[in-house]
């Protein structure tokens, strides 16, 4: 496994300012495997993305992608890596067919090859007749599809997917998945992709579930679930003399309770009949979770999600879609 | 490690930086066409400056004081703003086409490129010469006006022209990336309108001579001595008094020190914006 690692991560720590994005964190991927990589909005996945393709610079650690190392041999590295960031990179002004052909000039393509891979790719993520479009007309779901197309038009050997599906309904969602796997299937590759939807790495190969910059978990979908997805109870109690009666009496087994939010039990069969025999009457919902990915995550990290507040580029961003500055 | 025997032939490391020059070049030209807005601007600034303001202000342009004749420059003022007008033109192109350095940082393409083969040098070079590029074409729209200002041109006259123009849009294009690398936040190109490119544009000696009749001395007497100075600082002034030494044949400097100094400028500022480029 060591030997045939893709990507190899040993140690590599990450720090903004006083936040820690990333904490010694290391793993290791295997070839040709799907692996991915959960974790909340803030949890370092974003950080790890980056200086794995070489943009960002550990201040430890090292990163190895397919024996190159990121920092040592970055322009190695990056000739194996197709990558795909979380935030859009097309070009909106050029049409589909010239944002590829301009990916395969940057990554010295020939022409022929170009061609080949183009027309190969395109119609792999079903995007043949829209070669001709200006990107602007294409929607956020044909979009994500595009990029990922684009980040196969070379010689890539490691696909880096970073929340490829972020922000996409759930139909549009699916069928990335469906040309994920389909593209892995035609190219031998190896795909590390991050995400927040639980859902969506059931049908990888492995998982690392990653929190606060370190590795909480990694192991299949199933053995995960196995070893650390018990049944969940959610809790919505009526009034406040409950909420605090419950909490006192389950502290061992809460997961999460937040302020006037519901309450997250670890549960089996003879805590949910204690439960309701108890405060039966005195709750407006209850519901018991079995086993998923989800109650892995939930479980190991005490949290759902973590929203953040718009940042300055997210502004900066928000006023180029409103105004229409022309430098855009 | 992984040698794969199947793997297509690579070109040559020289290639593949020539091949992605070419490509961002490509985009930035391919780009600049599609804005409408750029090109909008590119047409209705000269428009402006020369049909309005060049022939609104033309009767005024002989210093008469009291009846007496201050000095007189032997052209039209519409003559005299024509090489400025295409030096504008260059101007806010290329300041514009820098500026979009900033969105490419902050969203997307930039990120893209920064994770291919090509160095940062290929890269800048790229952004630079193709906003060099747009910025010559819009410089050649204000040429075509030449009829209409009685400028008189010859083949070899625009030649030499172009060949400044270039000098002058790379330099510009340059000090719009040194700009753009040193900003974090965008609110809008207005800011740099107002901020960088019409103060340069204004103390280039590009709407009003210094008065070539006078010494430097008396010169700071007729004008507030701080203005002289600014203008004698700016080096776009000896720019665009080179380009009004080919146009119009009258300079009120060396005209090898217009180039010199423009040449100076580019490499200069080139050098400066790809030493902040190696550090993103």
């Amino acid at each position: 496994m060591t030997a045939a690692a893709a990507i190899r991560i040993e140690g590599l720590s990450k720090r903004y300012g006083r936040t820690l994005a990333l904490d010694e964190i290391g793993f290791e991927v295997g070839a040709r495997e799907l692996f991915a990589l959960l974790g909340p909005n803030g949890a370092g996945k974003t950080t790890l993305m980056h200086i794995l393709c070489t943009i960002l610079r550990p201040d430890s650690g090292r990163a190895l992608i397919g024996g190159d190392d990121v920092l040592r041999n970055p322009l190695a590295a990056r000739r194996r890596l197709g990558i795909v960031f979380q935030e859009p990179s097309l070009d909106d002004r050029l049409t589909v067919h010239e944002n590829l052909d301009l990916h395969g000039l940057v990554f010295g393509v020939p022409r022929a090859l170009r061609r080949r891979r183009i027309e190969e790719m395109l119609a792999l993520v079903e995007l043949t007749e829209w070669v001709g479009r200006p990107v602007r007309t294409l929607s956020t779901g044909m979009k994500r599809r595009l990029e990922i197309a684009r980040a196969l038009i070379h010689d890539s050997e490691i696909l880096l997917l970073d929340e490829p599906t972020v922000g996409l309904d759930a139909q549009t969602r699916g069928r990335i998945w469906q040309h994920i796997h389909a593209l892995r299937a035609a190219r031998d590759l190896t795909v590390l992709v991050t995400t927040h939807y639980i859902d969506e790495v059931e049908g990888c190969d492995r998982v690392c579930i990653v929190d606060h910059g370190k590795v909480l978990a990694l192991d299949t979908p199933e053995a995960l679930k196995r070893a650390h997805g018990g049944q969940l109870l959610r809790l919505t109690p009526r009034d406040e003399g409950c909420r605090q009666e419950i909490l006192a009496r389950h502290a061992a087994r809460l997961l999460r309770a937040p302020e006037g939010g519901e309450i997250v039990l670890r549960a089996d069969e003879a805590l949910i009949e204690t439960v309701l025999a108890a405060h039966g009457t005195r709750l407006r919902a209850l519901s018991v979770e079995v086993p998923s990915l989800e109650t892995v995550f939930l479980s190991l990290t005490g949290k759902e999600l973590r929203d953040q507040a718009a940042s300055l580029r997210d502004r900066t961003r928000a006023f180029g879609k409103r105004g229409g500055e022309h430098t855009r | 490690m992984s040698a794969r025997n199947d793997a297509p032939p690579r070109r040559s490391a020289l290639l593949i930086q020539l091949g992605g020059l070419y490509g961002i070049w490509l985009r930035e030209v391919k780009r600049a066409i599609r804005d409408r807005g750029q090109l909008v601007g590119g047409v209705s600034r000269p428009i402006l400056w020369v049909l309005i303001l060049g022939i609104g202000l033309n009767p005024y342009f002989r210093g008469e004081v009291y009846g007496e004749v201050t000095f007189v420059v032997p052209f039209t003022y519409l003559q005299f703003i024509f090489p400025a007008v295409v030096a504008l033109n260059i101007i806010y192109t290329s300041v514009q086409s820098a500026v979009s350095v900033i969105w490419d940082r902050e969203f997307g393409f930039l990120r893209e490129v920064l994770v291919s083969p090509l160095s940062r040098g290929t890269i800048l070079l790229g952004k630079v010469l193709g906003g060099a590029t747009v910025a010559v074409m819009h410089g050649c729209l204000v040429l075509m006006l030449a009829r209409f200002a009685d400028v008189p041109l010859t083949l070899g006259d625009i030649g030499q022209a172009l060949g400044l123009m270039a000098l002058l849009a790379f330099a510009l294009t340059s000090l719009g990336v040194v700009i753009a690398n040193r900003i974090r936040s965008f609110e809008g190109f207005g800011v740099f309108s107002n901020a960088v490119i019409l103060p340069l544009y204004f103390t280039s000696s590009s709407i009003f001579p210094l008065n070539p009749a006078l010494t430097g001395a008396q010169t700071r007497v007729v004008y507030p001595e701080w203005l002289v100075t600014v203008v004698e600082w700016n080096p776009l002034t000896y720019a665009i008094d080179a380009l009004r030494g080919i146009l119009i044949g009258y300079t009120q400097f060396d005209p090898a020190l217009g180039i010199s100094i423009t040449a100076g400028a580019a490499v200069l500022l080139f050098a400066i914006a790809l030493n902040d480029f190696r550090k993103l």
